[in-house]
């Protein structure tokens, strides 16, 4: 059953070329300890700490090593340092910017160090030992993504006077990014909305039957949200593909582990998004007018495992999904009672929740109105059965 | 002589009260010589233009209730609820205002023409509400002064007529309603502390109670339905008050239910009773909590706990009260007329305050010592646009700016700051309402109010709100930098445009085509 999940995610995902998901670390990092070649320029990339001001921040070194042939005696030079993140192969540069204005290119984001490394003595110059050119802090690498990533460093050694290059050498470099990057991010924007049209049909399914109702919401919500208004007609054919064979996925039986996933938007997804995953499952338990006793089960889970505030998930509730739509009236789902309540602390939260209702049964409108109506009863009757 | 009147319009009894020479209120019996009129309406048969109003409509609605109507206070201010009858519309203001026209014109006989009174109202009343109270008094004919709570003008007439002193809790159990008011008295001295209320919680819901019990006992015996019609319906539902109040004198109460299957003979116990009523119990043990929450004040701080309302007879509520505050409740004044003598003793004073050379030398020497201070019934916020904090989104909120019982006069601001850059228009709006979530609270008064060009966001808006003793709200926006102001001003029944109050009018003459008996 997991792995139909994530078959069916994962050609979901690929229609939206969700690179995550698919992602094989695939590049061999050279050993940095292994003998240079004299004959040309060699470089590598070592990580240190330094001390700035109370912390200690991660620093690379970058350290140059080999022959550097010049026109003349006693050139001027720079060394200019491009990193790439070719951690998806050699083929599929992703670039690496700058967090540092200084330290872009003149036309892009994307890193570019520049500085003067003094003065060649000779037109044959060969570094038998290892020289640091550059220390660069992690923080001025806007990388890509998080996690395990292969940096590619590309050294070169220019004239100070023309920009010509004197020699270049390639060093790949391990790195463990412990930050979302910023395609990262655009990427999680994207998940985070593919997860809540999984989990919205999870909800649609919780009671082994998916209304059309129901799956029309997720459907129009995913066209609205999934497909962006510049889409081409080939993706947005593409989303239609997706969520039939969701649908099909759901309607057969199957089930996916929202837990998992849950637990994966809590990763990537700020809590406004995860605000928006569970008010549109909660609309979905409420599209057919009776939210069952699955679909409540799963909606308290669901806001569980997304870390959201009990209270705030009672508010959607009682906006979207009011008590009258329950099949059965769950307590702590109504009226937030949890069975580690005392007696007195029940007493003290049911005043509070019948303050609340009964300044909201005056409202001119009949809805809001009868729902405060019911809640009354309901608060009245909670109390004499659990704090009488 | 101009005569001061208090009105107590009940969901199930009205009465009326007028201050006598020497500033002394006393109820005014109608003209079957009753000091309270059941608030029913019956529209009868033969004559269109003939409406009864009392026992006559109790009656008659056994006969044909559907063109009865009782306990209308319920609808009051419910813009969708109508009763339709001879294909004519009435709403709950005109319905209700043929009551107040039977007590007024009953009155009028024996103490002269009957102009400014005083209306009661529940404490929890909105201003919707007892905007609607206020309407169906001018469509009766009369000038509404002001509005009272009724728990206060109860506390009134105790506080005048009795020795009272401390910390006073007024119960108020009346037949459609319950309020709780707080507050504190020192000989004649009297300042609200809180007041809460609940809609739907009275006599008509323990009456509502015990036909169940009766629908429930037959069905069990017959297995058929003992009411079938509006007409049983109406026949039954005086029955169940009547074996409720026969329960607060004896321990059981017998009936003969005649059904369609077979005449039963049914007995109520007062435990029986007691246990159908044990959630609505509840309900009224949360409301005395909240509104000792509200005060700050455990049950021990009562000095006096003083009843009010028909349905405080019930012994169950007289036991539990004596539970909760260790001692026996206040019971030396008519429950059922308090609130009509105190709401005439509020006309007074609103008389003295407002038109004092109007007040014969007897009253106002009798009221003179009276001083009374009252709180905003309800909290009155605007809507704002902040940041939530924990999502980073803007969001819509109602913020409270004047909050509820806050004692009166009250005056409260708030600065609040324009959202973008180049505004040049602020949408103000004054809710009535306790909640953050706007769609939770009513929107009283909207406008806007222009800014100048071409500035940055972040300006700065102080809102002020203010509250009078007789119940004006002021409200202005001002644009702090500009100094330009919007002020709004709201009262009760006179914000009307004229328009409307042409309506009214005409809505008042139309009225009087019909005779009410």
């Amino acid at each position: 059953m997991e792995k139909l999940l994530v078959k069916t995610l994962l050609s979901w995902l690929n229609a939206f070329k969700f690179p995550l998901l698919c992602r094989k670390i695939g590049i061999e990092v050279p050993d940095i300890s292994a003998q240079a070649d004299l004959n040309r320029l060699n470089c590598r990339v070592r990580l240190t700490r330094q001390q700035k001001n109370a912390s200690v921040v991660d620093v690379l070194s970058v350290e140059i090593c080999g022959s550097i042939h010049a026109p003349d005696n006693g050139q001027y030079t720079t060394v200019r340092i491009l990193v790439t993140d070719i951690t998806d192969g050699f083929s599929t540069p992703e670039p690496v910017r700058s967090s540092v204005k200084k330290w872009r290119q003149p036309d892009s984001q994307n890193f570019c160090y520049n500085a003067n490394l003094g003065k060649l003595p000779h037109a044959e110059n060969t570094l038998a030992d290892w020289l640091t050119v550059a220390k660069l802090p992690c923080n001025w690498l806007k990388l890509p993504h998080k996690g395990k990533r292969i940096l590619e460093f590309n050294t070169s050694i220019l004239s100070a006077a023309g920009g010509q290059e004197l020699a270049s050498g390639t060093c790949t470099f391990a790195y463990e990014n412990s930050i979302f990057a910023h395609i990262d991010l655009q990427e999680n924007i994207k998940r985070t909305k593919t997860f809540a049209v999984a989990l919205a049909f999870a909800v649609s399914a919780a009671d082994n039957k998916l209304y059309d109702c129901e799956v029309e919401l997720i459907k129009n919500w995913a066209r609205n949200n999934v497909a962006l208004s510049k889409a081409t007609k080939k993706e947005r054919r593409r989303l239609e593909k997706a969520l039939k064979k969701t649908v099909a996925f759901f309607r057969i039986g199957n089930q996916i582990n929202c837990y998992n996933i849950c637990k994966e938007v809590v990763e990537i997804a700020p809590v406004a998004d995860r605000y928006d995953i569970l008010g549109l499952c909660i609309k979905v338990a409420a599209a057919n007018g009776t939210a069952t006793v699955e679909e409540l089960n799963l909606l308290k889970n669901l806001a569980h495992w997304l870390e959201i505030d009990t209270n705030r998930f009672r508010q959607m509730m009682e906006k979207i999904l009011p008590p009258n739509m329950h099949q059965i009236e769950d307590l702590e789902v109504v009226l937030g009672i949890t069975s580690d309540m005392s007696k007195k602390q029940t007493r003290r939260h049911l005043n509070n929740e019948y303050r609340k209702w009964n300044s909201r049964v005056t409202s001119l409108d009949p809805k809001i109105q009868s729902q405060a109506d019911y809640m009354l009863t309901f608060i009245a009757e909670a109390r004499s059965a659990y704090a009488g | 002589m101009t005569n001061i009147v208090g009105i107590d319009l009940g969901t199930t009894f009205s009465s009326l009260a007028i201050l006598n020479a020497i500033g002394k209120p006393e109820i005014i019996p109608n003209a079957d010589g009753e000091r309270l009129t059941p608030s029913a309406i019956f529209f009868d048969e033969e004559d269109a233009e003939l409406i009864r109003v009392g026992i006559e409509a109790i009656n008659s609605r056994h006969l044909n209730a559907q063109r009865a109507v009782r306990w209308i206070k319920r609808h009051m201010g419910d813009a969708d609820y109508h009763r339709t009858i001879d294909n004519k519309d009435w709403t709950p203001q005109e319905l209700s205002a043929l009551i107040l026209k039977k007590l007024r014109q009953e009155c009028s006989v024996e103490h002269g023409e009957i102009n400014d009174a005083v209306i009661s109202v529940p404490a929890h009343f909105d201003e919707v509400r007892r905007k609607a109270a206020m309407d169906a008094g001018t469509l009766a004919g009369l000038n509404v002064i002001a509005i009272v709570n009724e728990p206060v003008a109860a506390a009134l007439y105790y506080a005048t007529t009795r020795k009272v002193s401390g910390k006073v809790l007024v119960y108020d159990l009346g037949g459609g309603t319950f309020d709780v008011t707080i507050m504190n008295v020192e000989d004649r001295q009297m300042d609200i502390i809180c007041s809460q209320g609940d809609h739907a919680l009275g006599g008509i819901d323990f009456d509502r109670e015990i036909l169940a019990l009766l629908e429930q006992n037959y069905k069990e015996k017959f297995n058929t339905e003992l009411i079938n019609s509006d007409e049983d319906r109406a026949k039954y539902e005086d029955e169940a008050e009547d074996i409720k109040k026969t329960l607060s004198r004896r321990r059981i109460a017998k009936k003969m239910l005649y059904g369609p299957a077979g005449s039963m003979r049914m007995e109520i116990s007062r435990e029986m009773f007691e246990q159908a009523i044990s959630s609505l119990m509840s309900r009224i043990d949360i409301l005395l909590e909240v509104a000792l929450e509200e005060a700050d004040i455990k049950p021990s701080g009562i000095d006096k706990v003083l009843l009010v309302g028909g349905s405080s007879r019930i012994p169950l509520v007289r036991q539990r009260l004596k539970k909760m505050f260790g001692s026996t409740p206040e019971t030396t004044v008519n429950v059922d007329e308090c609130v009509a003598l105190g709401a005439a003793l509020h006309a007074g004073l609103t008389m003295l305050r407002e038109k004092p050379e109007q007040v014969p030398a007897g009253i106002s020497g009798g009221l003179s010592d009276i001083n009374l201070t009252d709180v905003c019934n309800h909290s009155y916020g605007t809507i704002c646009a902040p940041i939530d904090k924990e999502t980073g989104r803007r969001i819509v909120e109602n913020r409270i700016i004047l909050k509820k019982n806050t004692p009166l006069p009250c005056q409260a601001s708030q600065m609040f700051y324009t959202v973008s850059k180049g505004q040049t228009e602020l949408e103000v709006t004054i809710t009535q309402g306790e909640d953050k979530a706007p769609e939770y609270v009513n929107k009283i008064a909207t406008n806007k109010l222009k800014l100048p060009p071409n500035r940055p966001a972040k300006c700065p808006v102080k809102v002020t709100y203010s509250y009078d003793l007789n119940q004006r709200m002021q409200c202005s926006f001002e644009d702090v930098e500009s100094g330009q102001a919007l002020e709004v001003d709201l009262q009760l029944g006179q914000n009307d445009q004229m328009s409307q109050c042409d309506a009214k009018q005409k809505k008042a003459d139309h009225l009087e085509l019909f005779k009410v008996e």
